[in-house]
Formats: C-alpha cells, sequence, structure tokens
C-alpha cells in the first residue's frame, strides 16, 4: 500500500510520533522549571540553558561516542547555569526575572561560541523503542519511535508528584516557596533551598537540551532551540505545578510542535512558517486563558514574582 | 523537665536604634510571665533574641545555668523553646497536619502519612482546642490560624513557649480561652509562658509575674502589681492621656454610602458579602472586626485598589469610581493601613510623596510640566508644620521611621479640606506620642463636619473615637450600636460570630 | 554631604562603569582559557569599535537601532513593567513599513519617508500595546508575552517573506517587496551614518524631558513606584501602563522602519539580529533612564562591531561578543544590590 494513501491518518500518526518526540525537551525543562517554581523562584534563563545543554551534550557525546555521557554532561552544564542564576537572585534587590533574561542571552552566546567546531559532525545518536516494528509504514514506525528519555521522563514525573508530598525535601521546597515567613522561622535556609532547587531545575533543563541534539533534530546548530525553554514555563503555569499534569501538556505543546511537519507530509505546504508559529501562540492563548487579574493563580507558590 | 531560662545582660540594636539595652530577666519553669510595655518598647526584640531569630549585640541565654549561644531558631527549639511569632508562620497552601508536622527536626526522608495523621489525632485529643488536619491554611479564620500556631509548638514538645501579642487578631473571648488555656498547662507544670503584650487586662487576669519595659531597658517587675503601678513604669504617668474631646453637635447628612457591595479577595473567594454602610458629615463611624474579615477588601475599594463584582459606592450622593478628580473634587481622602506598602512610593523621595496628591494642578504644574520648585516649597510647608521628620526632603520616603511616614501620609491627606476621612488601623504599631497626635487630628477632622470611616481592630480604639461601631464578620455588617451603648463584650461576641468554621467540638 | 539627587547619579554611573570593568576582566579570562591573548582582545575590541573613523561610523549605525529599542524596555519599565519585546515590535515595524511605502507609491518623497516611519512606529507600537492589553485584562506576565511576540513576529516575517510580499527577483535571499527609492533616507553629513541616528538621539532626549519633567512621566514613576500608591492616588493606572507600552513598542518600531528606510529598502531576516535583545542589556545598564541609553547604546554598539574584526584576527566565532554583552548584563545585574549601602545617614 502507498504511504500516501494513509492522507489523514497519516497526519494523525505524525501528530501522535511527533508529539512523543517534540514532548520530550517541553517535559524535562517544565519538571525542571516546577522544582525551581515550588522554591519562589523564577528561571526565564532555561532557554539558554537549553542551548547549552544541547551543545555540551553533543560536544561531549562526540568526543567520548557515549550518548549518555553526553546527556550527564548536558545536566551538569546547565545545573552551573542554574548555580549562576541562584548565586545572582540571592543577592537582595535583584530581580530574578532580569536576571533570567541575561542567562538565556548569556547562555545561547556561550553555547554558540563553545560549540562551533561542533556544527558540522554527526554525533551518536540516543537509543529508543520500537513500538511500531510491526508496521509496514515507515511513517508509523517512526511515530512508535519512543526515544529513551521520553521513558525517563515518563517514570520522572510521577516520582517528582510522589516526592513533592511524601518527601522532607518536598515539603522544604514547598515550604520555601509558598512563605518565606515560615521557612525563615523554622530554621530552613531559603537561599540553600532555592539555589538547590534551581540547580536542579537547570540539570533536567540542560538533559532536555541534550535530547534535541543527541535524538531529534540530531545534530547542533545555531538554529536548535526556538524559544522551547520559554514556553516551558508557560507550560508549567498551565499545568499548575503540578508535575503529572507537565507530562500531558508537553505532549500537548509536542502535538501541536509536530503539526506544521505532519501537515507538510500531506502536501500542505504553505504557511509552514504560520505553523511554526503555533506553539507560541496556543502558549499566549493558555495563558490569557489560566490567568486572571481578580486572583492569583490558584497552586502558584506564594513567593514567585511573576504571579504580581 | 521545663528548664529555667535566664536573659543576662541582652543588648541588641538596629543600626542607630537601640532595641534592647542590657535587660536582665529570669523566667521560672512552670510560671505564667508577662512581658509588658508600649509600641517600641523592645519585648518583641527580647523574645526574638532568646529565641536566636536575632543574634543579641551583647549578653547572653542561661539555661539551668548553663550558657548557651542563641544564633539560630533551631538552637531554641533543642532546648524546647518556641516563639509565636506575631505575624504568621504558616505554609498558606499546606493542610493543618503538613503544617504540624513541618516543623519537626526528626522528620523522616519519606513521611509515612497515615502515621502521621494517627498521631495528630491523638495529640489533639489532649489539647483544649483542636482543628481539622485536612483545612488547608490559607482557609482557616484568624483566630484558628493563632491556634495552629500555638498547637505547632505543643505538637513538637515545647516547653517554653513565647507568645508575641498573640491576641492582636482574637476577639476578648478567643483571647481569654486561649490564654485560660495556657495558664492551666502552666499551672499544671505543663509549660512555662512568657507573654509579649500590651495590654493591661490581659497582664492582671493570666500573669504571674510582670516585667516591664519601656524604650529597651527593664524599668520595673514584680507579681500582684495593680493597674495604676503598671501605668506608671510603662509610661511614667499614672493615666494614658484622655482621648481628645469630641464636640457635640450632630451629625449632618449622609456623605458615604455603601451599597451591597461584594468582592473577592487575592484567592478569589468571596471577602466582602454585600457590605452597606451610611456615613454622616460630622461623625465617626467605626468598623470593628479581627482581621481577615473583608476590612482589608472595604478599603480596597473604596481606595480604587480593588474592583468590585457588585454594589455600589457613593459620595456625596453621587456614584463613585475612584478617579482622581471625584477625590479632588468630593474631599475624599485615606489613611490605608502599613502606609510604606499601601500609600506611599518607597523610592521616591518625602517631597515626592507628599505631592502624590497634588502634583499635576496648579500652581504645582503648569502646562502639563512639573514646576520643581514649587513642588519643594509645599513639602518644607508640611513637613514643618506636621513635625516629620527626615534626613532631607530628598531623601527617599523608605528611609522614615514608621511613625513618620504615617505622619507624612497624615501631611499629605490632611492638609486640605476634608470632606471624607478613611482610616485603617491609622495608629497600629507607633508609639504613644504619635498614637495621640494621629487620634487628635482624626477628632479634629469630625468636629471640622468631615464624615469619617474608621476601620480599626483595636476595640479600645474605637470605644474611644468612634459615635457609632459596627461590627465587620465574614464580609459584612452584622451588628450596630452607638458609643454610648456599647459594650465591649457584646461587640467582641459579633466579632467572632455565632460558629467557628473548622473547630472540632 | 551630597544631596541626594546628584549623589544617586554618580552612584548610579560607578556602579554600572564598575559591573562592565568586572565583566570586562571576567571575560578576559574566558578569552585567555581558550588560549587567547586577553590583552589583544582588548585591544581590538577597542580599535573595533572607536578606533577608526570606520569602526566608530559602523558603531553608530549599530548605535542608532539599539538606542530606539532599549528605550522599549526602558519606558515601560518605568511604569512597572519588563517588557522585552524590542525585537519582535522592530520587525512588525519593519514590515509595516514595507507595506506602507509599497502601497503610497506616487506621492511625494519627503511625504512618503514620514509616512513610512510612523507606520513602522504605530504598529510597534499597537504590538507591544497587545501585551500591555493581555496584562491589564488578564493578568498575563508581559515579559513571557512579549518574549512570545517576539517569536510570533519572526514566524509573521518569514511567512511573508517567502510568499505574500516577496519580491522574487531576489534570489540571494527571500526578501520583500521594496520601497519606493525616493523614500530612502542617506546618511549625515560629513559622518557615513544614516539619519537613525538623529531620530535615535532626539528620541531619547525627548523622552527623557517627557519622562523627568511632565506630569505625564511624575504619574508613570508612582505607577511603577508602587502601583498601589498610584491607585490610592486616583491616577488613571490603565492608561499609564498602555501608554508606557504604546512609546516603548513605537520607539521599537521606529528602528524597524528606520532599517528599512536608510538600510536595506526592504525586509528579510536581515531585520532579525538581535537589535532587540541588545535593547534589553542597555537599558538595563543605563538604569532605565532614557538619557544615558545614548552613551550605553554606543558602548554596546561598539561591541558588536567590533565583532567582524574579532572574528578575523583570533578567528572567534560571532558569538564572542554575544557572551562579552552576557557577561555585562549579569554583573550589572548583580550590582542592583550594591544600590542604597553609600545612602546618606537615615533620618
Amino acid at each position: 500500500m502507498n504511504e500516501l494513501e494513509l492522507g489523514w491518518w497519516g497526519v494523525l500518526i505524525a501528530v501522535i510520533g511527533g508529539a512523543i518526540r517534540i514532548s520530550t525537551p517541553y517535559l524535562f525543562v517544565s519538571l525542571g522549571e516546577t522544582l525551581t517554581e515550588k522554591s519562589g523562584r523564577v528561571n526565564l534563563g532555561l532557554e539558554g540553558t537549553l542551548v547549552m545543554g544541547a551543545m555540551s551534550g553533543f560536544a561531549v557525546a562526540y568526543l567520548t561516542g557515549s550518548p549518555w555521557l553526553g546527556v550527564v554532561a548536558a545536566g551538569i552544564a546547565g545545573s552551573s547555569l542554574g548555580l549562576l542564576h541562584a548565586a545572582v537572585c540571592n543577592l537582595p534587590r535583584v530581580n530574578d526575572i532580569a536576571v533570567g533574561i541575561a542567562l538565556f542571552l548569556f547562555g545561547t552566546g556561550l553555547a554558540m561560541f563553545l560549540g562551533k567546531p561542533f556544527i558540522a559532525p554527526r554525533g551518536p545518536r540516543l537509543p529508543s523503542l520500537e513500538l511500531g516494528s510491526w508496521s509496514a509504514y515507515p511513517s508509523v514506525r517512526a511515530a512508535l519511535e519512543i526515544n529513551a528519555l521520553f521513558i525517563v521522563g515518563l517514570i520522572l514525573a510521577p516520582v517528582l508528584y510522589w516526592g513533592l508530598r511524601h518527601t522532607r525535601w518536598g515539603l522544604v521546597l514547598r515550604t520555601v516557596g509558598d512563605s518565606a515567613d515560615a521557612a525563615h522561622a523554622l530554621g530552613y535556609s531559603i537561599e540553600r533551598v532555592r539555589t538547590l532547587a534551581t540547580m536542579a531545575g537547570g540539570f533536567l533543563a540542560g538533559v532536555g537540551g541534550s535530547f534535541l541534539s543527541l535524538y531529534y533534530p540530531g545534530n547542533w546548530n545555531e538554529g536548535l532551540s526556538s524559544g522551547q525553554g520559554l514556553m516551558a514555563v508557560a507550560l508549567v503555569i498551565f499545568a499548575r505545578w503540578n508535575p503529572l499534569s507537565c507530562f500531558w501538556v508537553s505532549l500537548l505543546f509536542g502535538g501541536a510542535g509536530a503539526l506544521g511537519p505532519a501537515l507538510q507530509s500531506v502536501g500542505i505546504a504553505q504557511g509552514y512558517y504560520l505553523f511554526n508559529a503555533a506553539p507560541y501562540v496556543l502558549t499566549l492563548i493558555i495563558l490569557t486563558w489560566s490567568s486572571s487579574t481578580r486572583h492569583r493563580l490558584i497552586g502558584a507558590p506564594s513567593e514567585l514574582t511573576i504571579n504580581r | 523537665m521545663i528548664p529555667l531560662i535566664e536573659a543576662r545582660g541582652l543588648s541588641k540594636s538596629f543600626g542607630a536604634v537601640r532595641a534592647l539595652d542590657d535587660v536582665w530577666v529570669q523566667f521560672a519553669p512552670g510560671s505564667f510571665h508577662a512581658v509588658i510595655g508600649e509600641n517600641g518598647a523592645g519585648k518583641s526584640t527580647l523574645a526574638k533574641c532568646m529565641v536566636g531569630y536575632h543574634r543579641a549585640d551583647a549578653g547572653e541565654i542561661v539555661i539551668d545555668g548553663t550558657p548557651h549561644p542563641m544564633e539560630h531558631p533551631q538552637d531554641a527549639h533543642a532546648f524546647g523553646i518556641g516563639l509565636v511569632y506575631q505575624h504568621f508562620t504558616l505554609v498558606p497552601q499546606m493542610s493543618v497536619a503538613e503544617n504540624l508536622v513541618l516543623g519537626r527536626t526528626d522528620l523522616p526522608p519519606i513521611i509515612d502519612w497515615k502515621a502521621e495523621r494517627d498521631r495528630i489525632d491523638a495529640f489533639q485529643r489532649t489539647m483544649p482546642f483542636a482543628l481539622d488536619p485536612e483545612a488547608p491554611a490559607f482557609a482557616l479564620a484568624a483566630g484558628e490560624k493563632q491556634k495552629l500556631e500555638i498547637l505547632k509548638h505543643l505538637y513538637l514538645g515545647r516547653r517554653f513557649l513565647i507568645l508575641d501579642e498573640p491576641t492582636s487578631v482574637l476577639t476578648p473571648d478567643e483571647a481569654d480561652l486561649i490564654l485560660g488555656s495556657l495558664r492551666q498547662m502552666a499551672a499544671q507544670g505543663v509549660l512555662s509562658v512568657v507573654l509579649i503584650t500590651h495590654k493591661i487586662r490581659e497582664v492582671l487576669s493570666f500573669a504571674d509575674v510582670v516585667t516591664v519595659m519601656r524604650d529597651g531597658r527593664k524599668v520595673g517587675e514584680g507579681a500582684g502589681l495593680q493597674r495604676h503601678e503598671l501605668e506608671q513604669m510603662m509610661f511614667g504617668r499614672a493615666i494614658s492621656a484622655p482621648p481628645a474631646s469630641r464636640s457635640a453637635s450632630a451629625p449632618g447628612p449622609v456623605y458615604l454610602q455603601v451599597n451591597d457591595l461584594s468582592a473577592l479577595g487575592d484567592r478569589g473567594a468571596p471577602a466582602l458579602a454585600g457590605v452597606s454602610v451610611e456615613v454622616r458629615r460630622g461623625e465617626i463611624f467605626g468598623i470593628a472586626g479581627v482581621s481577615g474579615n473583608g476590612q482589608r477588601e472595604l478599603v480596597e475599594v473604596l481606595a480604587g485598589q480593588r474592583v468590585p463584582e457588585s454594589g455600589e459606592v457613593r459620595i456625596g450622593g453621587a456614584p463613585y469610581r475612584c478617579t482622581r478628580s471625584e477625590m479632588r473634587t468630593r474631599g475624599v481622602h485615606l489613611l490605608p493601613e502599613e502606609p510604606l506598602r499601601n500609600a506611599c512610593v518607597r523610592t521616591m523621595s518625602v517631597a515626592d510623596n507628599l505631592a502624590l496628591r497634588v502634583f499635576d494642578v496648579r500652581p504645582n504644574a503648569a502646562r502639563g510640566l512639573v514646576r520643581r520648585r514649587v513642588l519643594d516649597r509645599h513639602a518644607e510647608a508640611l513637613i514643618r508644620s506636621y513635625g516629620i521628620k527626615a534626613a532631607s526632603m530628598d531623601a527617599p520616603v523608605e528611609t522614615l521611621s514608621g511613625g513618620n511616614v504615617q505622619r507624612l501620609v497624615l501631611a499629605r491627606e490632611l492638609s486640605e479640606r476634608v470632606s471624607l476621612l478613611i482610616a485603617q488601623n491609622p495608629c497600629f504599631g507607633l508609639d504613644l506620642a504619635a498614637t495621640i497626635e494621629i487620634r487628635a487630628q482624626i477628632i479634629a477632622a469630625r468636629n471640622a463636619g468631615a464624615a469619617v470611616l474608621l476601620i480599626s481592630e483595636d476595640l479600645d480604639e474605637l470605644l474611644d473615637l468612634a459615635d457609632r461601631i459596627a461590627v465587620m464578620f465574614e464580609g459584612s455588617l452584622v451588628f450596630e450600636t452607638s458609643c454610648a451603648r456599647a459594650d465591649a463584650h457584646e461587640i467582641g461576641r459579633h466579632m467572632i460570630g455565632r460558629q467557628e468554621a473548622h473547630a472540632l467540638s | 554631604m551630597l544631596s541626594a539627587g546628584p549623589w544617586r547619579t554618580i552612584e548610579a554611573a560607578a556602579i554600572s562603569i564598575g559591573a562592565i570593568v568586572v565583566a570586562l576582566v571576567v571575560y578576559g579570562i574566558f578569552i585567555a582559557l581558550n588560549g587567547i591573548d586577553p590583552i589583544a582582545v582588548y585591544r581590538v575590541l577597542y580599535l573595533g569599535a572607536f578606533g577608526t573613523l570606520f569602526s566608530l561610523e559602523a558603531t553608530l549605525t549599530l548605535a542608532a537601532p539599539l538606542m530606539l529599542t532599549a528605550l522599549c524596555t526602558a519606558i515601560p519599565a518605568r511604569a512597572g513593567l519588563l517588557v522585552i519585546g524590542g525585537e519582535g515590535a522592530l520587525v512588525i515595524g519593519g514590515l509595516a513599513a514595507v507595506l506602507a511605502g509599497v502601497s503610497a507609491g506616487g506621492i511625494p518623497r519627503y511625504l512618503g519617508t514620514v509616512l513610512v516611519l510612523l507606520a513602522g512606529a504605530l504598529a510597534g507600537g499597537a504590538w507591544i500595546a497587545f501585551a500591555g492589553a493581555l496584562r491589564l485584562w488578564r493578568g498575563v506576565n508581559e515579559t513571557i508575552s512579549t518574549l512570545l511576540l517576539n517569536y510570533i513576529a519572526i514566524a509573521l516575517l518569514n511567512h511573508l517573506i517567502s510568499g505574500p510580499i516577496r519580491d522574487f527577483g531576489e534570489t540571494l535571499k527571500a526578501t520583500s517587496w521594496s520601497i519606493p527609492a525616493p523614500f530612502r533616507i542617506g546618511t549625515l553629513p560629513y559622518l557615513n551614518v544614516h539619519w537613525g541616528l538623529a531620530f535615535g538621539i532626539v528620541s531619547c532626549v525627548v523622552l527623557w524631558f517627557v519622562m523627568r519633567r511632565t506630569t505625564f512621566g511624575f504619574a508613570v514613576a508612582v505607577l511603577g513606584g508602587n502601583i498601589r500608591a498610584a491607585q490610592l492616588a486616583g491616577l488613571a493606572t490603565a492608561r499609564l501602563s498602555l501608554a508606557a507600552c504604546i512609546i516603548g513598542g513605537a520607539a521599537a518600531g521606529l528602528a524597524g522602519a528606520i532599517e528599512i528606510v536608510a538600510v536595506h529598502g526592504a525586509a528579510s531576516e536581515s531585520l532579525v539580529v538581535g537589535f532587540g535583545y541588545g535593547g534589553i542589556l542597555i537599558a538595563f545598564l543605563a538604569r532605565q533612564n532614557p538619557l544615558a541609553i545614548i552613551p550605553v547604546a554606543i558602548l554596546v554598539g561598539g561591541i558588536s562591531a567590533s565583532g567582524g574584526l574579532l572574528q578575523r584576527r583570533f578567528d572567534m566565532p560571532g558569538a564572542a561578543t554575544a557572551v562579552l554583552q552576557g557577561c555585562i548584563f549579569i554583573t550589572v545585574l548583580a550590582g542592583n544590590t550594591l544600590y542604597g549601602r553609600w545612602r546618606p545617614s537615615r533620618a
């Protein structure tokens, strides 16, 4: 049977497969940002962290031949940027939103600078689970190819959800993010908790970035990321700081991002760039819908600056 | 065994302000020891130094004869010392159970919630008051929050409890209940209680021993002291100054009319549920109530800081929309609570803050341009006539002390003709001199024919100043009386309402 | 003892300069770790920015749009909004300029130029005002929304220049239709820098005056200082916020229109070179003061201008100057913590 005869089914399959693929970086970045925001801080620099993670992940994987080492290196690079973010934001009178923007620019520039030698070559790829090997259609097989990081994320989300309620660290994190007075009275070091949370967030964001360079699209170049780190911040708001919701919303965003290429595959080529804009427009719509001037968002950590 | 705790020679300064000056106090085990003084006397600082929230500059804390450095609240916790702060230290989005468990120093890495719940239930059965463990902290009423703060310490086995002005958010009856229970536990040898307060009534009713502080120093101590002795020590004279007199003239026409006002609070829950008020010219209408029953939201609506859901505000007979020109033409002036947060721009200068109402009208402005020199002259005059102490008129307003900030706002608001004055907790946290000044100004405005809406959590203040008093409870006015027929206990009962949510049995 | 006013200016300048110095040192260490002599790099940075007439002209050409995009962050910041949509507003301004220019074929040249510039400014103003409106009516955080709008604007640009308004005669890269040649503007006398520089400087001076001396500027300062105090004083906070957004957006839109009218003549991906993001850095370095934006924009423009020379001399990637700018941004923000430490004593 001919590929093209799949028609609109083909689009659906491509969207599902794309959703899984494209959602993976969103998943990791949003889980990371959830941790950071639960501690009361916003990290808008995740876009830079993502790009840094992509570059360092690719570089290390290329140099060592192991994609997993690349992933770990990406995480470490990400948590270093997280440490920088936290260190500057811990100083009194510093606006964490502005620092996020600065880190976005710094991280992106640094990654472009250090990554120059790695633009051309091809590097090792992360493994994946081939759930679609029964099919005769390459598009179905491609759609059901579930990458390893997605599986890691799939497990991580409920673990984080459980951890926030049932571990001491989860309770401490939520305390620092919801009431600095309570944290101070209990003797917790607010700076330390936020630093660790931002580093953890940076680690996960870096890992999310490594996905881009080690799986899909699978190489390192200048145009690799385009706002995923930023959209993850909106994603976290939409998911009401709940790790489980982050998983589902990431899939939603992944699907939106897959729409353009999927439609292209059935020959709808016009408006390609407009479809590229779909995730941003979706994010804006979601943000508009979720926010309200009348009251604070339910579930928002009270110490977050982003919600007034 | 409850330890014997002493403060020896404690001193603490904040910049140029000497908050504690060589204070020596001994707290016997099982006693109910009150520390009394007016605002700014240093009692709160003493408490915070004793638990390590602040580090004292000099002196030491001695426990059972051995000095121990208190650098951290956790140092105090190790000895079973706990401080119930003036502000709430609850985590809003956590439940009562989570808040209780949070303070445990031996919190295991993984929490077994079933076991914890059992422990909490068993614990609550031994307490004179109890709360629903699943209720989220942000949904508790102020009185219940206070109870939770106390329960937190008791749950963690603290035997030496310091309470910093615990009853400021409670009705007289609630205060009696909580203090009475604590006194009982002290008498049974279960606890030592240190009560930090400025209310002589509480000291006389519950304390075994009283320490009196003034200006950071201990000025008196003893058991069985009488009211006039305490007053003498606290203020240096026997009787606190009498309230300024209100002129006897009958009130004029209705000037402020609030009709069935409803509004949502910060978290989307209803805060005002159909409030209706009428204030006449030449009278002070007081609204009493425990904080958290909608007073803040009411003032915010009147100040244009909150948009109501329904209802109407009318001033001078016409609808009021909080625009600048309406404020000017109808003489509306506001003294909100926490003036630095609500009525001033921290980083702008004293002169600019004084000009907030008038910077765009002649002669301060011409053809859209601000005339700096005219503004400065305006500021100078106000600084002089109201006695605002500031380094210079260009100093940022955040460098002023609390009393001077309030004077600044007063100067700005009362220096023009006032037709309607809305004041909220105007004397909160101020020393006696400033308090007397401000109350005198409020009465003067009333005598001059202004309509005054006075919202206060200090019932004594209302009884002194107001012509009529109403009680605000859960977003609406539930009771009204004239000053002549006012009975503090009856008012107090309305402040708490008939049923208390989230309490068990 | 200095009175508060001049003291604050000195303090601000000292801290900003200190931050730049620290950033340069850190950058020097970074360069050294990459095996290149930092002193040589400093020298080339200077050379490429101000060393020759040619480099000075390049610096000023870059500074012109940077001044305007910096205003896009600085003016809303004074009203308490953190807007980072300069990049998007510039792009939209450029698109509007092209569309206006192309549809106004026959009109006299000066009128045409004015129309094109106006179209760019209005479009940019509307773009940011949209974000401002979302903030006012739905509480959407303006930093996130303007950042998203940046990406949307770029997508819109790409879409339009690849089809609907494409000039298929241009084969090198996707380019839009060109505006009529008479509408283009030339260079300043004696200096090979286009008139956009004059627009930039004049805008900064005018807005500084407006913010400092008018009742509008005072009201915006109150709003930005404490919205509750502004509401209490009965100020029309919604209108003030929107006005600030429109002004900021118009500045960035004007920058986009100038790029069309003075540099490219048509819209293409050359509109997306990071002027918007550079403007954010400048606004923070200049502490949101429109007058200070002028020298700071020249400085940052200089750094960008020397990028090419750095690439050629040391074989460094194009992102070399971006790293330096990022360092400066971080040190400036960290330096914010030092404000008020050396204040005249309290009352």
